[in-house]
């Protein structure tokens, strides 16, 4: 009880020293555990909020489409409704296919499902706002609507007759928009369309007013939801051309919208995560020292080794454990709007699944060890009596870099030997700045692609969704994957200055100006920045061509090259102050305080 | 360079640490004037203020008041860039914890200096080579100095104060850190430089140190309490004279 008392106050003692690095741990975590949660989250939430729109609308286990119209059609469509294994059904009923244009000027694609006034037992249309059906108004499906920016009691144009909006429902019985189609017309391929509802009057004059093509369908309700492939194999031989919708084909089109956004998600959880080990790793090096005397003194007093392993280790396991946690309310919350960007599907999305809450704590766990593993262990193994006179990690020496660095200006010499002076630092400093190019290459990937609207005739006067959430994602993963770049630059040229300043104080008193000094802090992060920009525009454009189309444009390379560019400006810019910060401080008291 | 009225001249020379309260004054209106070729102690208890002085007369820190001349220029109104172009040109630092670069070889420590000044290599690597072989650590060129004792360590440290021919050795304390053996190194090779015109300006708690000096100043609380010029140290051996030979 006494051990573990000692280890909390130790923990709690050292967190109010170090609030900062804490508070960069924190962050740092929950961005990557958040990202991580929803990631692994998306394909649950997406079936979740179909399978809550299902109960809702009362949806379909099977939709029988046919591209033909005729009373022989309607027959054989009607006969699957004999079958034993259907318990109820709705229709057959006409599905027209024709043009809306709302707001004057903004035209799509819509198919009309002619309904009853009052829906049957299958495939009832939740109304969200308005009510169902009448003679002469129409009802927009939610995420339809949505997209056109209408409400109830706007007027739409279908096939140049204008309806008033009566309702806006949803329904499980079709995708998500704008995959409402389901199928074109004569059964063919459908366009982007949205749908919309009329009564089974107004649908056949609508069809007929302007000759429009015209398919049937039929929502079946089965005894055995689970057993449609059975159902479908049965009626395969029907005589007639049938397509079979089951639902696990819709809540499978769900995710199509979400089919890039899964990869955006977990592959930025990868790099946040890497950026919070680098940044973590950075600070946790930069308080190596303090740790070993730390250990020594624990050491002298009688602590055992476990005991110095916990204190060491729990202070960032806790925080990371509580980043843990923030980072999956953070996902719970953000889920629904991220899980179902058309507002199509109605529901809650639960938290995250068990499976999920277990690999962001692994996440979480192993960013609080991989960054404080070296200083603990190098902690642990120092005799007592060293450590407890522990002193900053000699620098090798290397003659090579010493004897090219004395051919450079000064900024660039001191930048040079501050570089070899910690070459692991340097490597965390190029990968920080490779992993911000990655993400802003695979943005300027994503923003390069050709992309076909959900208007008429693939105009963008409605977007592609799919395309904007797409953007969306990774525009927010690249804004969090520069900030924590932009912390990582700024701690790392601070610790680096940090560690040097007895060297640079002897510069100053060998006639280095200060702004020298502050050129060569600023150098030694941008010499292995650098390399590190260039090296991020091919792994971004790598990584992208894992998980994008075969066919996928590539971005212009004054882009690239621009991006690379202006990170190596933005990272001279960062270091910039905490280096000219460091270059002030009195040479004397900095001479002073390494001889103390 | 030849300078008339003093290498290094102070007037009224204050300095205050902290603030408030717990203001200390280091140095409290002092009077210096070290003609070219002196070589000066200054002696004193810890904490009496003569570190201070060494780094006001650099320009390491600047004075709360009075005035500061380096070379005939005056120094304590300077800006950091000209001050750190006065230190390459005019000033050369030993420090008793040595201060040199660890992971830099004893050559390529006396070459920074050099190379700060902007000159090449190569005249770095010459200046470099002529300092060791002049403090007689030339076969030690490639060492770090770590791998030094630390009697070598300040006889590098002093090759990297002169290596840019400064007008004045500022030396705080330079064999603090030593044994008796490495202690006379030092001081011969003090001995060798007052010879060769150059002038020192050496802060010692050892009075066996200063009584190689030309001048020797005492001070206490920041103030100075005795200037005596000694003589002792031009004539006979030095080792003998001041009781370092066994």
């Amino acid at each position: 009880m006494g051990s573990i008392v000692l280890v909390v106050r130790l923990v709690l003692a050292d967190v109010r020293r170090h609030r900062v690095q804490a508070a960069m741990l924190l962050l740092a975590v929950t961005v990557a555990t958040a990202t991580m949660a929803l990631g692994l989250s998306l394909r649950g939430v997406s079936d979740a909020l179909y399978e809550q729109t299902r109960a809702a609308t009362a949806g379909p286990d099977v939709v029988a489409l046919s591209g033909d119209t005729g009373p022989a059609v309607t027959s054989a469509l009607a006969s699957l409704a004999d079958d034993p294994e259907v318990v109820a059904h709705h229709g057959p009923y006409r599905i027209v296919y024709a043009t809306l244009t709302a707001r004057g000027s903004t035209s799509s694609p819509v198919v009309v499902h002619g309904f009853a006034e009052t829906p049957g037992a299958v495939d009832r249309p939740l109304v969200t706002s308005g009510r169902w059906v009448r003679s002469g108004g129409a009802v927009l499906e939610r995420g339809f609507a949505t997209a056109l920016g209408v409400g109830v009691g706007d007027r739409v144009t279908i096939a140049g007759r204008s309806y008033p909006v009566v309702g806006i429902a949803v329904t499980a019985a079709t995708s998500i928009y704008p995959w409402a189609a389901q199928i074109g017309p004569g059964g063919g391929p459908s366009d982007y369309s949205g749908l919309a509802w009329m009564t089974r009057p107004d649908a056949r004059r609508l069809a007929a007013s302007h000759d429009l093509p015209v398919t049937s369908a039929i929502d079946l309700k089965l005894r055995d939801p689970a057993a449609t492939e059975a159902f479908m194999d049965a009626h395969s031989g029907l005589g007639i051309r049938v397509t079979f919708q089951p639902w696990q084909f819709k809540a499978e089109q769900d995710t199509v919208i979400l089919r890039d956004a899964q990869p955006i998600l977990v592959v930025g959880s990868w790099l946040l995560s890497f950026l919070a080990i680098t940044g973590v790793a950075a600070l946790a090096a930069g308080r190596a020292v303090e740790q070993t005397r730390r250990a020594g003194l624990l050491k002298a007093v009688g602590a055992t080794p476990g005991l110095i392993t916990a204190v060491l280790f729990t202070e960032y396991l806790a925080l990371a454990l509580l980043a843990d946690a923030l980072g999956l309310m953070v996902a719970h919350l953000a889920m629904p709007a991220i899980a179902s960007p058309t507002a199509s599907r109605i529901g809650d999305a639960a938290g995250p699944d068990g499976a999920t809450v277990v690999a962001a704590t692994v996440l979480a766990v192993a960013v609080a060890v991989l960054s404080t593993l070296r200083p603990t262990l190098r902690a642990m193994r120092t005799a007592t009596v060293t450590a407890l006179t522990a002193t900053a990690h000699q620098p090798r020496h290397r003659p090579w870099l010493t004897a090219l660095s004395a051919l450079l200006p000064t900024p660039l010499l001191l930048g040079l030997r501050l570089t070899a002076r910690r070459p692991g630092r340097a490597v965390l400093q190029a990968c920080s700045s490779a992993t911000s190019v990655i993400a802003i290459a695979a943005l300027l990937t994503l923003h390069a692609q050709p992309e076909r609207g959900y208007g008429l005739d693939g105009s963008s006067v409605l977007p592609n969704l799919r395309g904007e959430h797409d953007r969306g994602l990774m525009l927010a993963v690249t804004i969090l994957l520069i900030a924590l770049a932009v912390v990582n630059t700024v701690t790392l040229t601070w610790t680096t200055a940090m560690e040097a300043r007895a060297n640079m104080a002897v510069a100053r008193t060998l006639g280095a100006t200060p702004a020298q000094i502050t050129a060569g802090l600023s150098a030694a992060q941008l010499l292995p920045g650098l390399p590190g920009a260039l090296i991020g525009i091919p792994l971004g454009i790598g990584l992208l061509s894992l998980f994008a189309a075969p066919n996928a444009a590539d971005p212009p390379s004054a882009w690239l090259l621009g991006a690379a560019l202006a990170t190596v400006l933005v990272t001279a810019a960062l270091t910039a102050l905490p280096a000219r910060l460091a270059a002030r401080r009195p040479v004397a008291q900095a001479l002073s305080a390494e001889t103390a | 360079m030849n300078v008339s009225g003093g290498v290094v001249r102070a007037r009224g020379l204050v300095k205050d640490h902290g603030q408030g309260q717990s203001r200390v004054r280091a140095v409290d209106e002092v009077d210096l004037e070290v003609p070219q070729g002196q070589m000066l102690a200054v002696m004193g208890p810890s904490g009496c203020g003569k570190s201070t002085l060494l780094h006001l007369l650099g320009g390491l820190e600047r004075p709360t008041d009075g005035e500061v001349w380096v070379a005939g220029r005056r120094i304590d109104t300077l800006s950091e860039r000209a001050l750190a172009r006065l230190r390459r040109r005019s000033v050369g630092f030993v420090f008793q914890a040595f201060h040199l670069v660890a992971e830099l070889s004893a050559a390529e420590n006396v070459e920074l200096p050099v190379l700060l000044a902007g000159r090449s290599r190569r005249e770095a690597r010459r200046r470099a080579g002529l300092l060791l072989d002049r403090v007689g650590l030339a076969d030690r060129a490639r060492h770090l100095p770590s791998q030094l004792s630390g009697g070598q360590r300040q006889r590098i440290a002093i090759a990297r104060a002169l290596a840019n021919d400064p007008l004045v050795v500022l030396a705080d304390e330079p064999t603090g850190n030593l044994d008796t053996a490495a202690t006379l190194d030092v001081l011969r090779i003090f001995e060798d430089l007052r010879s060769a015109g150059q002038t020192l300006v050496i802060v010692t708690h050892d009075e066996r140190v200063a009584a190689t000096a030309d001048r020797l100043i005492s001070m206490r609380d920041g103030l100075f309490v005795d200037d005596t010029r000694l003589a002792g140290s031009h004539t006979g051996g030095l080792g003998g004279l001041i009781g370092l030979e066994g």
